[in-house]
């Protein structure tokens, strides 16, 4: 039976509420580096009550365990703490470092700088733990980076679950958030799925 | 971004004229066919060998930038292939649009000197830092050099973002292998667009010639108004040519065959440049100031090759206004064939002055064939008939136009 950090049963009080940052979460920005399937970072963003759903992995590529992943954010969120699902048989991440409004962080970058925090991770098959931030640091968030750089001594590294608990602040960082404007029509992007019928 | 060999092993001219020249008109394809498919796509060249790799323009999406920065390059040096990729992935990294994907178009044309471990291992890291990784592999071959690349190119690949092509030397072009190979086509249906305007006016200087999976390089299902344009101005050429033929065989003269010969390479660009303004049926205004400068550029390039073609280029422009009120889709149509049939009339007038060409493309039945084929036009409707009857009695007017200026 699981119980969480805090001092109740899990069961009884709907912890799932705490865990809804995920739907803030810009899904279709998510990017991960040196993953083995592409786009396979956006399934680990579920709600709580799936955590320990190992169906959905993502896996860095063999031989290497380093992961980054790049989660933007549809306004801007307070993070209180992050929950990571890793693998079994030591393929679960054992350290997380966290850099905040950020797109530019790839491997050398992120060995380079200095993240905001730094966490040692344990392994979590359950989701029982949280690790929580530096709460004044992680205010204003638009977009957030993990660095996954070891694992517990398999080839690869799996995460399965990653739960951000927090607010949502209903602001946007940048004015325009994510627009393309189109100055050739491209047909490749209009594809017609559904037939229109009208109604006069 | 692109990556240039321009080592010493260049000058060999196993690829018509230079391996350097041959490469440049690849990359400069490339290029064109990059910005075309989408306009967000940014394109950077650097060189390789020479004192260093050398960052000859960064990713940007102006192609006359880039075609400038391949002007005047020289031959020389060693080609350092694995500082080049890195110098290149360092260019990728620093891009403003942090959405556009990464992607390294390596031309290969020198032996390669570095070990299968090393890279092997910049596959990897490039991999590891979601790269894609393009070979186009020519010029010298050690026997070695195909198995690094392979290996090169496994470590590399994920999920089939990155192509190899291996050319080797002969009578075939660089750039026409490039067009057909996957490092084109695999870029998604945006590129065969461009590819497929190249192609088209490629196999038609070539007889016979061009590859593609396709009649015309263009995928019928996704561009079936280009498909249709293309396959009805391939038809109308070669009604066109076999009428020259015929004529040229009767005379029995080798000037006139030279005359059909010069003549029908631009007109296939012209006709290229025609088929655009008819498939694009929602510029209409557009199309009136396109036409119209296209008319005085047609009338001043046919001008220069003979003293008769200027009389039949001024006659079309002023039979052109009475084309403004034919109606809606067909002004397309007749603009189109109306500048077809004015350069058949100029070629014809410049051959040998007669009209047969321009009974050919004037014969009803052929017309209407033509016409029934295209989509949305119905021979018989009123509208198309009157288009019809005056482009006949305009090429009367034509020909006495021309007889009168004769009698001059």
């Amino acid at each position: 039976m699981g119980s969480c950090l805090h001092q109740h049963d899990c069961e009884e009080y709907e912890c799932a509420g705490d865990w809804s940052l995920y739907k803030n979460i810009d899904i279709t920005g998510v990017t991960a580096l040196n993953e083995t399937v592409e786009g396979s970072a956006k399934s680990v963003f579920k709600p709580w009550e799936q955590r320990s759903d190992l169906s959905t992995v993502l896996a860095s590529n063999d031989d290497d365990a380093e992961l980054i992943v790049f989660i933007p954010f549809t306004t801007d969120v307070k993070i209180k703490s992050i929950c990571v699902v890793g693998g079994v048989d030591g393929h679960s991440p054992s350290k997380m470092r966290a850099f905040l409004n950020r797109d530019d962080i790839d491997f050398s970058q992120a060995n380079d700088l200095t993240p905001v925090q730094e966490w040692e991770l344990a392994e979590n098959i359950r989701g029982e733990l949280e690790y929580p931030t530096k709460y004044a640091k992680f205010q204003g968030v638009a977009s957030l980076t993990l660095h996954f750089p070891s694992n517990f001594g398999a080839d690869a590294t799996h995460v399965h679950y990653i739960g951000l608990r927090g607010e949502a602040t209903q602001m946007k960082r940048d004015a325009i958030a994510n627009t393309v404007y189109e100055a050739m029509p491209n047909p490749s992007e209009h594809k017609y799925t559904k037939l229109f019928t009208c109604l006069i | 971004m692109v990556c240039m060999d321009n080592s010493e092993w260049m000058r060999n001219g196993d690829y018509s004229p230079t391996r350097f020249q041959a490469q440049a008109d690849a990359i400069n394809l490339i290029c064109g066919a990059k910005t075309q498919s989408n306009p967000e796509n940014t394109v950077g060249v650097l060189t390789m060998a020479g004192k260093g790799p050398r960052v000859l323009i960064t990713p940007t999406n102006d192609l006359g930038k880039i075609l400038q920065a391949l002007h005047g390059l020289e031959v020389g040096g060693e080609m350092r292939m694995t500082s080049g990729v890195q110098v290149a992935q360092l260019a990728l990294k620093h891009r403003q649009n942090k959405h556009q994907r990464q992607r390294i178009v390596l031309f290969a044309g020198s032996p390669v000197l570095a070990d299968k471990a090393v890279l092997e291992g910049m596959g990897k890291k490039l991999k590891k830092n979601n790269v894609a990784l393009d070979i186009v592999s020519f010029g010298e071959d050690d026997g070695e050099k195909v198995e690094k690349l392979e290996a090169l190119l496994n470590a590399v690949n994920n999920g089939d973002n990155s192509h190899i092509v291996h050319i080797p030397g002969g009578e075939r072009v660089l750039s026409d292998v490039l067009i057909s190979s996957s490092i084109f086509t695999g870029d998604g249906e945006g590129g065969s667009g461009f590819a497929a305007a190249a192609a088209a006016s490629a196999a038609a200087a070539a007889v016979g010639g061009g590859g593609g999976a396709y009649d015309f390089g263009v995928d019928p299902n996704l561009d079936p108004e280009l498909a249709l344009a293309l396959r009805v101005s391939m038809e109308e050429e070669r009604a066109r040519q076999e009428a020259a033929m015929k004529r040229s065989a009767e005379d029995s003269t080798a000037k006139g065959q030279q005359a059909g010969e010069s003549s029908s390479a631009p007109d296939v660009a012209m006709s290229d440049v025609g088929l655009v303004d008819t498939t694009d049926k929602s510029k209409d205004m557009m199309i009136d100031d396109d036409t119209a400068l296209l008319q005085q550029a047609i009338a001043m390039s046919m001008a220069q090759a003979a003293q008769a073609a200027a009389a039949a280029g001024g006659g079309p422009a002023t039979t052109d206004t009475s084309m403004e009120e034919s109606g809606g889709d067909d002004q397309d149509l007749a603009y189109a064939l109306q500048m077809s049939m004015q350069q058949a009339a100029a070629a014809a007038s410049a051959a040998q002055g007669s009209a047969d060409v321009n009974q050919v493309l004037g014969d009803q039945s052929f017309v209407s064939s033509v016409l029934s084929s295209l989509p949305g036009v119905d021979p018989n409707d009123p509208n198309v008939r009157d288009v019809l009857a005056s482009l006949q009695t305009d090429e009367g007017k034509n020909d006495d136009q021309a007889t009168k200026d004769k009698s001059k």
